[in-house]
């Protein structure tokens, strides 16, 4: 019998750890994405998720361990930053768009500015992007004039224009009112049927077993458990997923 | 057996009317804000009498028993009021300084165009990049007419320059040049490398801790004694750089604070989307933070204009000091309080001015700031 050829991981940590101080935050994570395939992040707050999400995109360094994402190996050089960051998209909790600029120059500004794209091919390209996010209408508005769940989208059209091979999503609806987080869910499902390969930070069950292939349990630093959706969601087989799972079930019920 | 509450609520429907009127009128409206009750009735007088009182004296004295015309000075000396025949008499020096007589047109052509592009600039669809392009534009020609020796003008050293032509160029150099070097002193104050933020640490509270005196005293006099000899620079250009960089001291604390206040998340999302540090800060720190700092800036803008009088201690005549100079002349040297208010006068308006801008400014940046947090 010959095991099929699996791809290389698109994103692979190995024993990564990291420190805030004497505070270790990261203990030994070990894990990969496969291409094509969507990981979520889960765990109580203050587990390390936001940081580990970050440290593969480069916005947080890490002490220990190995971190490859696409054909870079992190090793804290400016070249091998900026090709991480060539290969990753982020969306924020708390969206970050840039409030003096429109919708359109939000977008635009990354691709003109760092790969010196033409306006106009830059323009372009946005459009059909805004219109699958559903805001053709908001293009020449400021992110102050839009509703949450509007500027969030914003904020996913702008990290795909840039083309990543790796979305990243650290908790995207977790701002948002109740009725405009399936506005936003909406998209990144769109986009998960897509192919495209994400890691995303939510507690957003639904969503979680409708798109992960992978859940991924951290608590305090460590990962704890990780399992396809529905063998997590059903019976998580350590206690501290048991209570969490419990715990946001309990939430989603009111 | 259900409680009747004791609370109510009593539904009713009607519809929209106006707001009930209050008394209209003049007097009315005069009544109601300053003589509405005892207390505030008393307030007016006490405050009010006073001002009223001044102000009439003032009016008398400036307007009523003035003197406009007075050749030689003799109908002064009879009157009981202001003497503005000595503005009349000596604006030339007032204006120009030492600049000489016959080439003072220049300096009218310079006056008329700094006011000139002043009001047209202040229009609030005229975008910053046109407004910046502008002055450039009318002070490397001003610098060029005051200087001459070429187009057939006449050379004049910077010497012999002075008055108000002399402030314009002082003050906006300070400007032009203290931006720039402010923005560097913030953004090196916050480097992670300690040496960039050391030094620039050092630069900001050093000269913060000198009067301006004694940095223009130190650029001027005592500077060029440790300069090799050969490296000639005009004393006007080395206090120039001394204004700079006081001005541009106190500025970097005012941009800082603007800086602080944009969130860190900003500045996140500019390098998740792999944009270099340069870029960041031009494209998406700085045109906030200096948003943000822009009322406090132009509080040391403004301040600058007015620190352009230090230069009379260096034998360079602004318009202060030449309006002092004028006043020497023993013919008129009684009639000092209404040069000085003339000058006075002059300042006041320019200030307002610069005021106005920073105003339309603000508006301009809020417009597009204040729409909200993203
Ligand atoms: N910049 C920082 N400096 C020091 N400690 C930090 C910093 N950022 C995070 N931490 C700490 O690291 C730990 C992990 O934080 P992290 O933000 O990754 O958690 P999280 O799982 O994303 O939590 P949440 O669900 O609240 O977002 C927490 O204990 C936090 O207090
Ligand atoms: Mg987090």
């Amino acid at each position: 019998m010959s095991a099929p050829a699996t791809p290389p991981p698109m994103v692979e940590m190995v024993d990564l750890n990291k420190w805030f101080g004497s505070h270790h935050v990261l203990r030994d994570i070990t894990l990969g994405l496969a291409p094509g395939e969507k990981m979520v992040l889960c765990g109580p707050s203050g587990s390390g998720k936001s940081t580990l999400i970050r440290c593969v995109n480069g916005l947080e360094t890490f002490q220990e361990g190995k971190l490859r994402v696409g054909k870079t190996v992190m090793d804290g050089s400016g070249e091998a930053l900026a090709a991480v960051r060539r290969a990753t998209g982020m969306v924020f909790q708390h969206f970050n768009l840039f409030p003096h600029l429109t919708v359109m120059d939000n977008l635009t500004l990354g691709p003109i500015y760092t790969r010196g794209e033409p306006e106009d091919s830059a323009i372009a390209r946005a459009k059909p992007l805004l219109e699958r996010v559903l805001l053709t209408s908001e293009t020449w508005k400021y992110p102050g004039q839009l509703s949450g769940g509007q500027r969030q989208r914003v904020a996913i059209a702008r990290a795909l224009m840039l083309e990543p091979e790796v979305m990243l999503f650290d908790e995207p609806t977790s701002a948002l009112d109740p009725e405009m987080i399936h506005e936003v869910l909406d998209v990144m499902e769109d986009l998960a049927a897509d192919g495209q390969s994400m890691i995303v930070v939510t507690h957003e069950m639904g969503f979680a077993s409708r798109v992960a292939d992978l859940v991924v349990f951290m608590d305090a630093g460590e990962i704890v458990e990780a399992a396809p959706p529905d063998a997590f969601f059903a019976a998580p087989s350590t206690d501290r997923a048991k209570t969490f799972v419990g715990h946001i079930a309990r939430e989603g019920d009111q | 057996m259900d409680r009747v509450p004791a609370s109510f609520a009593v539904p009713k429907a009607s519809d929209s009317r106006p707001p009930p009127h209050g008394r209209r009128g003049i007097l009315a409206r005069l009544h109601a804000r300053y003589f509405a009750s005892l207390w505030d009735t008393v307030v007016t007088l006490v405050i009010g009498l006073p001002l009223l009182l001044m102000a009439w004296f003032f009016l008398k004295w400036a307007l009523v028993d003035a003197v406009w015309v007075a050749p030689e000075g003799k109908a002064c000396q009879l009157a009981s009021g202001a003497c503005w025949a000595v503005v009349a008499e000596k604006y030339r020096v007032i204006l120009f300084g030492t600049y000489p007589f016959e080439e003072q047109w220049r300096g009218f052509v310079t006056i008329a165009l700094w006011i000139g592009w002043g009001i047209a600039s202040g229009w609030r669809r005229v975008p910053l990049a046109a407004r910046l392009w502008g002055w450039l534009v009318v002070a490397v020609v001003t610098v060029v007419l005051m200087r001459g020796g070429v187009f057939g003008l006449s050379l004049v050293s910077t010497d012999e320059w002075g008055g108000l032509p002399l402030t314009f160029l002082v003050f906006a150099g300070t400007v032009a040049g203290g931006v720039p070097l402010a923005v560097l002193l913030a953004l090196g104050r916050r480097s992670d490398l300690p040496i960039i933020s050391g030094l620039c640490v050092a630069v900001i509270e050093g000269v913060r801790g000198i009067p301006l005196l004694v940095v223009l005293f130190f650029a001027a006099l005592i500077l060029p004694l440790f300069l090799p000899p050969q490296l000639n620079i005009d004393k006007l250009l080395r206090a120039e750089i001394g204004m700079i960089i006081f001005f541009a001291a106190y500025a970097a604390e005012v941009i800082r604070g603007g800086l602080q206040a944009i969130p860190a998340g900003q500045e996140e999302a500019a390098k998740a989307l792999g944009m270099p540090y340069w870029t960041r800060m031009r494209k998406i720190v700085l045109p906030q933070a200096l948003s943000v700092a822009l009322p406090a800036l132009f509080n040391d803008i403004i301040r600058a204009f007015k620190n352009t009088t230090f230069f009379s201690i260096l034998g360079l005549f602004d318009v202060l000091g030449a309006t002092k100079a004028a006043l020497q002349d023993p013919v008129w040297v009684r009639y000092g309080l209404e040069g000085y208010l003339f000058v006075f006068m002059v300042y006041l308006v320019f200030c307002l001015g610069l005021t106005f801008h920073g105003r339309e400014m603000e508006k301009n940046a809020w417009r597009r700031l204040g729409r909200g947090e993203a």
